[in-house]
């Protein structure tokens, strides 16, 4: 038995082609990425090694200061947007007695599987200052709030950010929706007859036991909201100015419009180790919770 | 009906309504791409900004899809979406296999491996990549997009086909082996079609996120007719803001084929895209 599930041929044939495929693209890049980070590189002439030389730039460039500020920023558009909101919506949807769950549920989904393109459109042509959407809504309602939603240097990032949590609040929702139905009902109903209100007894039973799906969403809205470029590109193109760079537009600029690769390098390997480090907080926080 | 169950259906009617004014949010800025997408500039911006349109220009339609590039961005989408959608399967299909239920030494230290890849965010290869595929000669070629595609891909597919096959008893080995089955056999016959429900999945999950994805596309594609359409769909930004109406109908018409499998296949589609909490939670 143990012969035939080791047949070294079939082993080789079935690992060796993800193996490699892996390796090579995936792994080997992260590496590199590493590696350039210390040498000064514009893609073509040979590097010259140039030790923190990069970092140490890195760390007095007034565009790190804005895309960290701007990636904090949009990760908590998502975290209120998205985690507080689709809380609450998906603790009233979980209720049995809601009508056209099914309905809802497709309604906030449909978002999720379109384009990032064609919704940036659409909402470039909502936040137009004269035509759009957005301003319109306000004049009707008749708060005098008519705003140029994409060029204010002040608001564009929170108008940016809230198209990202509009588009993957359906995808939330859902993570959050399948956490509350995963706690047993017996428990809230317990909670309840204690005498507990309904919204006392979903904040003291249902939620601490959804920890594992707050950590998986806090963990997705907070490392989209640093790594945020898409919508940045599309809409606004980082502007105005500078002032919608984020981490990975640096990227994108010093590494292909600037030819400033072992910069943009540096910009990488600092943007995984902030992720890191969001995702293990993350993790501690949510795990301390469990033992208090 | 006496007083008190009164008073609760009130609140819970009332405590509905954020449910429906979300729905609103979600489901109108769609009605209203779609609305605008039948009007002309004159009705879009004064006659009748917000309503259905009074007439249906369906001649916006014809424009978008004859003067634009959409059929060809269509054809690249399903090209890329597709090659790479089975080469995932295939590859993730037996890399899980091979780790889930073959006997060798290493294999937890390889499947550990793989699984790092799945916490990497993409921008920290962005750079190399271009410069690989620059380096390979692929720039502006199917393959730019689809070899990426599929490495990305790999981790999280393996991971879950593992999380499936290992839950499937240890007898089948046996059995097959008994039987005299080859091992690519039993992979053949007899693991492939237990893996389906995984398997639709995972086909679910990578045609979507290969179909939508923008920023390598962005990156390793310059040349108008290898455009995706994510990529393709930019081009309108600016260029055709004059013509809202036509503007609205390559947006809808780029939209409706997901959405349609969307609909037809929803607890399937949700299944999917959530299935990630599941693997990396």
């Amino acid at each position: 038995m143990n012969k035939y599930l080791g047949n070294k041929p079939a082993l080789a044939l079935f690992l060796l082609p993800a193996l490699i495929l892996y390796s090579v693209i995936l792994i080997y890049p992260v590496l590199q990425s590493v590696v350039r980070s210390f040498y000064d590189w514009d893609g073509l002439s040979t590097a010259t090694f140039a030790g923190l030389s990069n970092y140490r730039e890195l760390f007095s460039d007034p565009l790190l200061a804005t895309s960290l500020k701007n990636g904090a920023l949009f990760a908590l558009v998502l975290v209120v947007f998205q985690i507080g909101l689709g809380t609450i919506l998906a603790l009233v949807c979980a209720n049995p007695r809601v009508r056209g769950r099914k309905l809802l549920k497709t309604a906030y989904f449909i978002p999720v599987v379109l384009s990032v393109t064609v919704v940036c459109q659409l909402w470039i042509a909502m936040y137009d200052p004269t035509n759009g959407l957005v301003n319109k809504l306000f004049d009707v309602l008749g708060i005098p709030y008519q705003q140029n939603w994409l060029v204010s240097p002040t608001q564009s990032i929170i108008a940016i950010a809230f198209v990202n949590a509009w588009q993957f609040m359906g995808y939330q929702f859902s993570l959050l929706y399948a956490g509350v139905k995963a706690v047993p009902e017996d428990y809230f109903e317990a909670a309840t007859i204690d005498g507990c209100g309904k919204w006392r007894a979903h904040w003291h039973v249902t939620l601490p036991l959804m920890r594992e799906t707050f950590k998986f969403c806090f963990t997705i809205a907070i490392t989209s909201g640093i790594g945020a470029f898409v919508q940045m590109l599309i809409m606004t193109n980082g502007g105005p100015g500078t002032t919608n760079y984020t981490l990975t537009f640096m990227i994108y600029r010093y590494a292909f419009l600037e030819s400033n690769y072992g910069y943009a390098c540096a910009v990488s390997v600092l943007l995984v180790l902030i992720s890191l480090v969001a995702t293990v907080v993350i993790n501690k926080v949510f795990d301390r919770g469990q033992h208090a | 009906m006496n007083s008190k169950t009164t008073f609760r259906s009130i609140g819970s009617f009332l405590l509905q309504i954020p449910l429906w004014l979300y729905f609103i949010v979600s489901v109108y800025p769609l009605f209203w791409m779609i609305s605008y997408s039948l009007k002309n500039n004159d009705e879009i911006f004064v006659t009748n900004p917000f309503g259905f349109p009074t007439h249906f220009r369906f001649e916006n339609y014809v424009n978008a899809w004859t003067q634009f590039n959409i059929p060809r961005y269509f054809m690249n989408s399903f090209i890329v979406s597709i090659i790479s959608t089975l080469f995932i399967l295939l590859l993730a299909l037996m890399f899980a296999f091979a780790v889930a239920r073959m006997q060798w030494k290493f294999r937890s230290a390889v499947r550990t491996y793989m699984i790092v890849g799945m916490f990497m965010p993409l921008q920290v290869i962005m750079i190399p990549l271009a410069l690989l595929v620059r380096d390979f000669h692929l720039t502006n070629t199917y393959g730019a997009l689809i070899i990426p595609y599929i490495a990305i891909g790999l981790p999280f597919s393996t991971m879950v086909f593992y999380g499936f096959l290992v839950s499937i008893p240890r007898e089948i080995e046996e059995a097959a082996c008994i039987d005299g089955a080859s091992i690519y056999r039993l992979f053949g016959r007899v693991i492939l079609p237990l893996a389906l429900p995984a398997i639709a999945t995972i086909a679910i999950f990578q045609f979507l996120n290969n179909w939508n994805e923008f920023t390598l596309a962005y990156i390793l594609i310059s040349d108008e007719n290898m455009k995706t359409l994510p990529l393709g769909l930019l081009f309108f930004q600016g260029s055709y803001s004059t013509d809202w109406g036509a503007m609205g109908a390559v947006m809808t018409i780029a939209s409706l084929p997901m959405v349609l499998v969307y609909l037809l296949l929803s607890e399937q589609v949700e299944r999917a895209m959530t299935v990630g909490s599941a693997v990396k939670g």
